[in-house]
């Protein structure tokens, strides 16, 4: 068995400590620092050192409910922007310098804010200031996201709605969009790396994309084909990345041509087990005429479902993240960890994919879903009858199907799954931090590292060794 | 919120508030035959009857915000086009000319049947149907009150006897909301204290009954900014039960208002305890038993309009587009002119597009200020989007503006005004010094016009939507261009009536007030002349007639508040539904 070696293999680095006495519910890797904020039903935020994997600082005293979720501020030097969303509807934005000596600092005990009234004005340095709390939401807040530049954050509700605010100044944020067209609770917001196009994911089962135009947000798709909750939206991040290697380079330069045209994909996982990847069908330029003063066309984006991933979840998905390598983790329900890769193409795929259907005896019988899904309205021209792929599978592989300018270019594949990664307890997030590591030479190399974070309320660190 | 609060979401996941005072389980069916369904059912009423089990009142529901969904479902079926039908079959119409000298009390048996429109629901009907805005008034008055409409069928064969404009009440409280405005200007700081003899500085408006109910829920702190003023709706339904009941001798409750409006919302206020009889009639103990009855007792929209024809088998576009062939004498000619100004184009109800189309309350309120310092000009600015603008009055005379209001139009907006009205107070939370300063600062507006639906009342949730319109595919429109097409029906208001030669006289025709003295087209002494009638000769206080109230609706969604409450969300979220 050749390829197996060449396999990754999930492994346990770390469980953070102390862990949460209760239920944890997302654990969200800061963009540069080595560090973990961990959301808990205990009310708190607990900063986690990635590097000692032990406790920093526990923000407290700022929500009257559960912290579902929380989001660390991008683009910052010097200091640190968390916002965090409560089941008491409201959003809280705090600030923490950022000091030099992080990583070795022993466990500090936490920050007790509930003192906060006696001694308002002696903070220390690098301790987590409170600065404002953002209130509108009507009931409780599931998701928040800045948007890349770090000027906008989107904040989403069990209240159906969605919210944009924009930092008009210091501490001071102002609401510039209310949508409400989700008819259920709106569980997740991502912004897209690039552009200012949010995506939302309701109990509704649809996913919606946002934008503004001249000075409205709207929405501009509606992406359906969900059978149920839609737990989760990421964004592909902005340079893809296929493994291995392609077999014909013409199939390759057309489908990275294609993939520049439509922009990083959607990524969305469901309570009906699937995992979906999303992908922008590009309008097509029309010439304008010189002489037109109309706008071409409406702002309204055309999205259809370009795969499905191998259907190995035997419950509800709850969360998915998309690593900047191009790998794709999930976990959910049934407390398993599924990593999967997007690999160019071979006609001959057959081997690989038996061996991991032998590999991953536990989850045989799965129905196959992974079929590809073509769209009605995409040109079938370029499909050349390559479909053995999907048959052979036997659930593990999803070939990137509809046409366009790559048909059957790349396929996704199951590379490593762990299964009760906590136990007993269902796993609500996963997420992709990375470290530094140093090699051999002494070079500091960069690795991929997924976070798990649990009901038990614990927080895992995993390895992919490659 | 409007575009909460629209029938069209019915269908959604209803999940009562957690703490929900009224077991969902307990809701009858249907509404009991014998109580009248668009009285508002209280506890009293359930408990001395022992009849049917609990039913959910709007007034209950309104003081949960948890259930925002369940609410409108009472809503819908407390006021609807079904209910204007069930109640002109429920009694004989009173009959205005059947007095004995100005006394009905002998038809004590009978309703007397009234209907009051507001200027957006003719500027929606007319855009549907193609028709002048005026075309659309004589429509909507032979559906009401002719004899090819609602009189054609039924039981008894009713319609309604007057059908008023409310762009009359709305000329009054444009006039009184200015001059609220102007005092106070007079009181030197009302930041601080919060007496009762007039609003907090920057005033807001109070008329939208979507902007009211969150205010009262959610935001309570700018309850004491509010308009004490009544809206149009409201003054036209107080001015017509106390006139009528009044001069003719008849109890509140004998007569039956239907208001036709833009919005759902306008339900709501309907059913405000504070917009009934109790808080006018003189002597309570006269009626000990009666319970209160509201000023308006149904509204409906302009979509309810066409399912009410409809459901009579009344095609409304094929309705006689002139004005009714008889229209019986209000019983106070002063009011009378006032109400049914001659001809059907009143004095100066053409709507500016400066004025906005929520009324013009703010407008109003700039005239008569550009009015009371000459030479002054007047600046707007828009602000983010186009549902905020800013007013500055500045005067050659003043280094400083003297004058400074906005509009605050849409839900997102709305939220930006109200954090910045929020009282600056140590936070709850550590660290908030830095920030706090700032809060409460760029509010030095003397009046703000407030309005939940973006783009104003044309764009109410009860209008007829674009989809709702039968269109050839090649004319459809969009969303924007369908308002822009309301909205120009709504400031066209009375241009058509080019061939209306008696317009130049109307102004004397109707009354003998000076011209000189017009602001925006409106005489503030002829209306305050109408007011003080009105006070007059139904021995009722000016202030009691023309002002509300305003109450913190305590919510209790995001709350800790008692254990069993906390008991129950947590159990929530330990079965999974906390996801």
């Amino acid at each position: 068995m050749p390829s197996s070696s060449s396999l990754p293999k999930l492994s346990l680095l770390s469980t953070l400590t102390p862990s949460s006495p209760s239920r944890a519910w997302l654990t969200a890797p800061h963009p540069t620092l080595p560090l973990l904020a961990t959301c808990s039903s205990d009310k708190s935020v607990r900063i986690y050192s990635l590097t000692s994997f032990t406790l920093l600082s526990t923000i407290t005293g700022g929500h009257k409910r559960s912290v579902r979720t929380c989001a660390w501020k991008p683009n910052l030097k010097g200091e640190s922007v968390l916002a965090t969303g409560s089941f008491d509807a409201s959003v809280g934005i705090w600030r923490r310098y950022d000091t030099d000596d992080l990583n070795p600092k022993p466990v500090i005990a936490p920050v007790d804010f509930d003192a906060r009234d006696e001694n308002i004005d002696e903070y220390d340095e690098d301790e987590w200031r409170f600065a404002i709390v953002l209130d509108g939401h009507e009931s409780e807040v599931k998701s928040v996201a800045w948007s890349t530049a770090g000027n906008l954050l989107a904040t989403c509700s069990r209240d159906k709605s969605v919210w944009i605010w924009e930092e008009v100044g210091d501490d001071d944020y102002e609401t510039i969009a209310v949508l409400q067209e989700h008819e259920g609770d709106v569980k997740c917001v991502a912004w897209h790396p690039e552009e200012e196009l949010l995506a939302s994911a309701s109990y509704d089962d649809d996913i919606r994309l946002w934008r503004e135009d001249i000075d409205d947000w709207g929405c501009v798709g509606v992406l359906r084909g969900h059978d149920s909750t839609v737990w989760c939206v990421q964004w592909e991040a902005l340079t893809p990345n296929i493994y291995g290697e392609a077999e014909k380079l013409d199939v390759k330069e057309k489908w990275m041509k294609r993939r520049e045209a439509s922009g990083p994909r959607l990524l969305s996982c469901s309570d009906d087990l699937s995992i979906r990847v999303w992908r922008r069908n590009p309008k097509e330029k029309v010439p304008q005429s010189r002489l037109s003063i109309i706008r071409s066309g409406s702002s309204e984006e055309d999205w259809i479902e370009e795969t499905r991933l191998p259907v190995v979840h035997s419950r509800p998905i709850y969360s998915v993240a998309w690593s900047k390598s191009g790998r794709i983790v999930s976990t959910g329900g049934d407390g398993s960890i599924v990593v999967y890769e997007e690999r160019w193409r071979h006609s001959g795929t057959g081997t690989e994919t038996t061996m991991l259907g032998a590999r991953r005896d536990t989850i045989d019988g799965v129905e196959n879903n992974g079929e590809p899904k073509a769209d009605e309205a995409e040109p079938m021209e370029d499909v050349t009858g390559v479909n053995e792929a999907a048959e052979d599978a036997n659930g593990r592989v999803a070939t990137s199907s509809e046409s366009g300018s790559g048909p059957h270019a790349t396929n996704w594949v199951v590379v490593a799954q762990i299964e009760g990664a906590h136990g007993v307890f269902e796993v609500n997030n996963v997420a992709w931090a990375s470290r530094k590591v140093p090699t051999g030479e002494g070079i500091l190399e960069q690795e991929d590292l997924i976070v798990t974070t649990g009901d038990d309320g614990v927080v895992k660190v995993w390895r992919l060794e490659i | 919120m409007s575009a909460i609060l629209s029938a069209d979401d019915l269908n959604d996941f209803i999940s009562p508030g957690v703490a929900c005072i009224k077991p969902v389980e307990t809701l009858p069916k249907q509404a009991p035959k014998e109580i009248n369904a668009y009285e508002v059912t209280t506890e009293d009423k359930i408990h001395k009857e022992n009849a049917p089990p609990a039913q959910i009142s709007l007034t209950d529901c309104l003081a949960c915000s948890g259930c925002v969904t369940s609410a409108e479902a009472v809503l819908v079926s407390l006021q609807s086009h079904a209910e204007v039908l069930n109640a002109l079959d429920s009694q004989l119409s009173f009959d205005p000319v059947d007095l004995h000298g100005n006394d009905g009390s002998h038809q004590a048996d009978k309703k007397l049947f009234i209907a009051s429109v507001s200027p957006q629901v003719r500027a929606s009907l007319a855009a549907t149907y193609g028709v002048s805005e005026s075309e659309t008034g004589c429509m909507l008055d032979q559906l009401l009150g002719g004899p090819q409409g609602l009189k054609s069928g039924g039981r008894y064969g009713n319609g309604f006897t007057w059908i008023v404009d409310t762009n009359a009440m709305r000329e009054a409280s444009l006039v009184l909301g200015a001059d609220e405005v102007i005092e106070s200007l007079l009181t030197p700081d009302t930041q601080g204290c919060s007496s009762n003899a007039s609003p907090k500085r920057p005033i807001l408006s109070s008329a939208c009954p979507g902007w009211i109910c969150y205010a009262e829920k959610t935001h309570p702190h700018v309850l004491p900014h509010l308009s004490r003023l009544k809206s149009p709706q409201a003054l036209t339904g107080t001015l017509l039960k106390t006139v009528l009941s009044r001069r003719l001798n008849i109890r509140p409750d004998q007569i039956w208002h239907v208001s036709i409006m833009p919005c759902f919302d306008k339900k709501l206020e309907a059913s405000r305890e504070e917009l009934t009889d109790i808080y006018w009639r003189s002597q309570p103990a006269d009626l000990p038993s009666v319970q209160p009855v509201r000023d308006v007792d149904c509204v409906i929209t302009a979509r309810e309009v066409i399912m009410l024809a409809d459901t009579r088998g009344i095609s409304f576009p094929n309705l006689p587009r002139q004005p009714l062939a008889s229209q019986l004498a209000f019983p106070d000619p002063t009011l009378s002119a006032f109400l049914f100004p001659k001809p059907r184009s009143p004095r100066s109800r053409v709507q500016s597009p400066e004025a906005g189309t929520s009324g013009g309350y703010l407008y109003h309120i700039l005239q008569t200020q550009l009015s009371l310092h000459p030479n002054s000009t007047l600046i707007s600015t828009r602000g983010r989007n186009a549902d905020v603008v800013e007013y500055t009055i500045t005067s050659p005379t003043s280094p400083s503006p003297i004058f400074k209001a906005a509009r605050y139009y849409g839900f997102r907006n709305i939220q930006n005004l109200v954090r910045k009205l929020k009282p600056v107070k140590k936070s709850r939370l550590p660290g908030a010094r830095s920030s706090a300063a700032k809060t409460g600062a760029g509010m030095d507006y003397a009046y703000v016009e407030v309005m939940a639906c973006p783009g104003g009342c044309t764009n109410g949730g009860g209008q007829i939507k674009v989809d709702d319109v039968p269109l050839k595919p090649e004319t459809a429109l969009s969303q924007k261009e369908w308002l822009a097409r309301i909205d120009e029906a709504y400031f066209s208001m009375e241009d058509d009536s080019e061939d209306d030669h008696e317009r130049d006289t109307a102004m004397t025709d109707d009354n003998s007030s000076d011209p000189g003295d017009l602001i925006n087209g409106i005489s503030p002494s002829y209306v305050k002349g109408i007011l003080e009638h009105w006070s007059a000769s139904t021995g009722i206080e000016l202030q009691k007639l023309v002002t509300t109230s305003y109450r913190k609706v305590e919510s209790d969604v995001g709350k800790v508040g008692g254990g069993e409450n906390e008991r129950v969300v947590e159990l929530a979220g330990k079965i999974g539904g906390g996801w």
